[in-house]
């Protein structure tokens, strides 16, 4: 006999699958309740990968637009004073930084608008001209901001706040006039609502732009307080951002650097305990699934031990009698993992519809249920299946 | 066919051994139909376990069909067990959810003899030991005499070359015994089975060509040495 011979199995495979199926069936409900662990934890981290896979793209769309090389510097007063940069030293940051690819300074704040009608609270935007295409903010009516207008009292509403202005009769647009402060401004375009994203400075829908040049009139500090800069592809936002705030620094302001790399690493971050957390709770369920069915097989054995002293002494070797049970704990527990796999991705579509998200399968997953689920079986099935070949012939024929 | 040589046996501690069997020799040749008789405890069903592989001697030499036996690997045992011997037991020993064609094939599944083969040589083996018209039916739905035909069958299907039979009438009553004995001794006679039967009834011993009788380990009588 040869060395193969005597390692494997001399009953056919397949039959023994058959075997396995039919005493399986024969155990009713103590199988199906020993499938509940694996189930479970088969179910968990279909779900866990899944929302994964699914939250690295939804988090991914929020910087679609600005893509992942935009840092924003804000500065934040420490004192009395109004907080702020110089505005030069942002515009020449592309030529003074070899990592900056384009930098436009902003200043914001908030204040009362006024319309003939209307008055409320908005956001003001003192811009230059170049944040229309950067931020892509579309125009619905009229122009933007130009280069030329200087301060020559033109503004821009968004979207929103020109609703908010706006009285039955006089709806502020295009022509009419606005009070910013104590500053008449004729608006000369409204944009388009845009979607907020991450990186924004400030809600756009709810603004009102005004020309860079004007940031003295309409708010509290004269100099911009947000820069907004576009990095070479490529570089890595956090020595950029230190290096920029040392550029910009100037007593009275603190400044804080924003970049979209490291808000999608500390919302990786976020994401990778709760997946850590997941896959704990798979990892257990599994182990305790797999100590389940390892239980229903040593009472299966001792209950079976009749049945294995015959199949031996009409000549089943050790080998055949481990095979009929590590094959039968791996169907029990393959079973669990493709219903746990079906579970699992109903979860994972479940919390994509409360999450708002599109649901996206992450294919690779399909496989890696069942797979893992089978693998817990074989491990935990080995034991059983030891001591079943063990059994010595003679006290198990006699066993009732 | 068979040739055990100055075997023993013992349970128990290594400092009490229990002897059970105690210089045991004896030859079997190709078509005997052997009786063992003897008193309950006497070590008939060790000596037939140790024939049929299922025990190892602590000492003595055993030859199967040709083959010195050394009980060095439990796979091996196995092989030599579905290939030279056929078991039929006391209490029969069909599995309950198989039916009386499937309980027959069992052996032949461990020789991997593909399904349809395995059926065709089960329904033979049935009709063998008359009762074809029960091939699909399940042990409790079988007579005590039924059943031990069944595992009968299940002992010849794989052709071996030695049927050991532990008290296979211990749980009939003495009619059926009888008609199991006349199916044992027609195999004998018409198939030319060798078979060893372990029995303490001496009226059912008499239909057996040889007798071997032990008491407290020891072969006291033997009817072909006499
Ligand atoms: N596994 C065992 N452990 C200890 N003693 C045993 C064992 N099996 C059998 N014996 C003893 O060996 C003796 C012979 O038993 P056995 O061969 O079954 O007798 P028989 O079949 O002739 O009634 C008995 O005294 C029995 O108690
Ligand atoms: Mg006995």
């Amino acid at each position: 006999m040869s060395a193969r011979r005597t390692l494997l199995p001399d009953a056919p495979l397949g039959e023994t699958f058959a075997e396995a199926f039919a005493n399986l069936r024969a155990q009713g409900r103590r199988s199906a309740l020993a499938l509940l662990g694996i189930l479970i934890g088969t179910a968990s981290i279909i779900a866990m990968l899944n929302v994964g896979h699914m939250a690295q793209r939804e988090s991914l769309k929020l910087f679609s637009d600005m893509g992942v090389d935009m840092l924003q510097i804000l500065a934040v007063p420490t004192g009395e004073a109004a907080a702020g940069f110089p505005r030069e030293a942002v515009e020449r940051l592309p030529q003074s930084d070899p990592a900056v690819a384009a930098a436009l300074p902003l200043a914001t704040g908030r204040g009362p608008v006024r319309s003939s009608r209307k008055q409320t609270d908005l956001s003001i935007v003192a811009m230059p001209p170049g944040l229309v295409r950067l931020a892509r903010l579309p125009v619905a009516e009229g122009r933007s901001i130009a280069a030329i207008d200087d301060c020559g009292f033109g503004a821009v509403l968004g979207h929103k706040a020109a609703e908010q202005l706006s009285a039955p009769g006089a709806a502020a647009g295009v022509g009419s006039r606005v009070l910013v402060g104590d500053y008449g401004f004729t608006v000369i375009g409204v944009f388009a609502p845009v979607v907020a994203e991450t990186l924004d400075p400030t809600d756009y829908n709810n603004a009102v732009f005004v020309p860079l040049s004007c940031a003295r009139r309409v708010l509290p500090g004269a100099d911009p307080n947000v820069a907004m800069i576009r990095l070479k592809p490529g570089v890595d936002g956090e020595p950029a951002g230190q290096r920029i705030i040392a550029a910009l620094a100037r007593p009275g302001s603190s400044l804080q650097a924003m970049n979209a790399q490291r808000i999608l690493q500390t919302m990786n971050a976020q994401k990778a305990v709760h997946s850590r957390m997941l896959a704990a709770i798979g990892a257990i369920s599994l182990l305790v699934g797999g100590i389940g069915v390892m239980n229903v097989m040593l009472m299966s054995v001792m209950e079976r031990r009749r049945e294995i002293g015959l199949r031996a002494a009409i000549g089943a070797t050790p080998r055949d009698v481990q095979a009929l049970f590590v094959i039968e704990a791996a169907v029990l527990t393959l079973v669990g993992g493709v219903v746990g796999t079906l579970f699992g991705l109903l979860a994972g579509y479940a919390i994509a519809v409360s999450s708002g998200w599109d649901f996206g399968l992450a294919v690779w997953t399909l496989p890696l249920g069942p797979g893992v689920a089978g693998l817990i079986g074989l491990v935990f099935g080995l034991y059983p299946a030891i001591t079943a070949s063990r059994l010595d012939p003679i006290e198990a024929l006699r066993a009732d | 066919m068979l040739r055990l040589s100055n075997i023993h046996k013992a349970y128990g501690s290594r400092e009490r051994p229990v002897s059970v069997l105690a210089d045991v020799s004896l030859t079997v040749d190709d078509g005997e139909f052997c009786a063992v008789l003897g008193p309950s405890g006497s070590g008939k069903s060790t000596l037939l376990n140790i024939v049929g592989l299922l025990d190892r001697p602590c000492a003595g030499e055993m030859v199967l069909g040709g083959t010195t036996i050394s009980h060095d690997s439990a796979q091996t045992t196995a092989r030599l067990r579905n290939r030279l011997l056929g078991f039929v037991f006391q209490s029969f020993q069909l599995l309950p959810r198989l039916n009386a064609w499937q309980n027959i094939a069992m052996p032949l599944m461990y020789r991997g003899v593909p399904r349809g083969e395995r059926k065709g040589r089960a329904l033979e083996m049935l009709e063998r030991v008359g009762l074809s018209e029960r091939a699909d039916h399940l042990p409790s739905q079988l007579s005590g005499g039924q059943c031990q035909r069944v595992a009968i069958a299940r002992a010849l299907v794989g052709e071996p070359r030695l049927i050991l039979a532990d008290e296979p009438t211990g749980s009939l009553d003495s009619a059926t015994a009888g008609e199991m004995i006349d199916l044992l001794g027609a195999l004998n006679r018409e198939l030319g089975m060798t078979i060893v039967m372990v029995t303490h009834d001496r009226d059912l011993a008499q239909a057996c060509g040889r007798r071997i009788e032990l008491l407290d380990g020891r072969v006291v009588a033997d009817s072909a040495a006499a």
